[in-house]
């Protein structure tokens, strides 16, 4: 691991930290995902290929805590972090606005891949899933994520430089 | 684009669809194989994490225990006072009633209203007033003895002053009939206000600590026999002649909720069977 990367890790070790201690004891409905808000401050910094294994690896970690829908995660965050990295090398400069975009734009996807390919919910159940909570899931994560990315920016455009 | 940068995303998107293809797979393995690999992960990289959920889980349900137990408590104690406030007032609109009783005629049961300003240990309003046949300058009495005097009436209510007012007297006697004297408030501060002097004792009455005192009838407000209280110690030698004698009162004025107003004709006609101790 080179000296450039290590505030990236240390930030994707405390979300992924804070994924599964914080957030269940805020017991939130419509939750924050830290692991949608590690993926992107990865996926933003690395080629595409390498964000969709980190997303593929972080899937699979929170895929092992909830084994029923094994691999749905894993695939959810595999393609949203390849497609975050995608749009940010091609059509995103690298403003706080747009991220928070992307956060959001980034859970809604995640939810979306994640709830159809673990094919658990039907019906009303499905749609208030998708049409309430996730929406309120992905504002939720977005605004957090931005405080995040407000935090933890210096310290990795330090690095870039 | 470049031939180089080409074949770079080229190698991303391989790369992520061997990923997406790995976690479908992942997806449609059957729970035999698919459970195995993830009670390995669980088991040794997710460890930490497992443990962590587990104690966050145990947390969140000591919170949700402790504030379910917090409101809990809070309602019992609300109603436990309630019920202590409804218990105590209930004994004494019993014992109001037993009172009214004994006293067959000439009772006027009233309640005594409290009023948090200045002057409430001096001064209760009481609910019945000249319609109920309220006078001024009527002896106001508890089931436990006297609590004051009518001072004024109007229609539907009246004014007492209680035994702690500076004004009040009563003529009184011990329980016996040998000692005679004035009762009125002790003035004192702090818990002593809360007792009583009787005043004029003659020297060779000696009265023993815990001796009753009634009121005596003389003076035409109270009649004879109603508890005023009960003999503490000496409080000072008069002039060598008298005594003054400190009293424990039989009715504290701000613990009272429920009183009877005695009517002139009732208290002239005496009252010595209702207070007799059995």
């Amino acid at each position: 691991m080179t000296a450039r990367a290590l505030p990236l890790v240390v930030a994707v070790f405390v979300l992924i930290l804070a994924q599964f201690t914080l957030v269940p004891l805020l017991g939130w409905r419509a939750g924050v995902d830290c692991l949608a808000i590690a993926v992107v401050v990865v996926a933003v910094r690395v080629r595409p290929g390498a964000a969709a294994v980190t997303g593929f690896l972080i899937g699979v970690l929170a895929d092992a805590l909830a084994p029923e829908a094994f691999g749905a995660g894993a695939l959810a965050m595999t393609l949203v972090a390849y497609g975050a990295s995608r749009l940010k090398a091609g059509f995103f400069e690298d403003r706080l606005l747009l991220s928070v975009l992307l956060l959001a734009g980034v859970k809604l996807a995640h939810d979306v891949i994640y709830v159809v390919a673990e094919r658990r919910l039907h019906g009303l159940a499905l749609l208030s899933q998708l049409g309430l909570w996730s929406p309120l899931a992905a504002l939720a994560t977005a605004l957090v994520g931005a405080a995040v990315l407000v935090a933890v920016r210096p310290a990795l455009e330090r690095r870039h430089r | 684009m470049t031939r180089g940068a080409r074949s770079d995303l080229r190698g991303d998107t391989a790369v992520a669809v061997g990923c997406a293809i790995v976690a479908l797979v992942l997806l449609l393995l059957p729970p035999a194989r698919r459970d195995p690999i993830a009670g390995a992960i669980r088991g040794s990289v997710m460890a930490p994490a497992v443990a962590l959920q587990g104690r966050i889980a145990g947390t969140r349900r000591a919170m949700a225990d402790q504030r379910r137990l917090e409101r809990l408590a809070d309602s019992l104690a609300q109603r436990n006072q309630v019920l202590e406030e409804s218990a105590a007032e209930n004994a004494q609109l019993r014992a109001v009633l037993g009172l009214q009783a004994r006293l067959a005629w000439g009772g006027i049961a009233a309640e005594a209203l409290s009023h948090p300003a200045y002057g409430e240990e001096h001064t209760r309003v009481l609910s019945a007033g000249r319609d109920a046949g309220v006078e001024s300058m009527s002896p106001v009495v508890a089931p436990d003895g006297v609590v004051g005097l009518v001072s004024a009436v109007d229609a539907r209510s009246a004014l007492a002053i209680t035994w702690a007012h500076p004004d009040f007297r009563v003529s009184a006697m011990s329980a016996d009939g040998n000692a005679m004297g004035i009762v009125s408030a002790h003035r004192a501060g702090g818990a002593g206000r809360w007792l009583m002097e009787m005043r004029g004792v003659p020297f060779r009455s000696v009265l023993a600590p815990g001796t009753r005192v009634v009121s005596s009838g003389m003076g035409g407000v109270f009649p004879r026999g109603i508890p005023v209280g009960t003999v503490q110690r000496v409080l000072e030698d008069e002039g060598g002649w008298v005594r003054t004698y400190l009293l424990t009162p039989a009715v504290r004025p701000t613990d009272v909720t429920a009183v009877l107003v005695l009517m002139r004709p009732r208290a002239a006609a005496g009252v010595d069977s209702v207070w007799r101790r059995p």
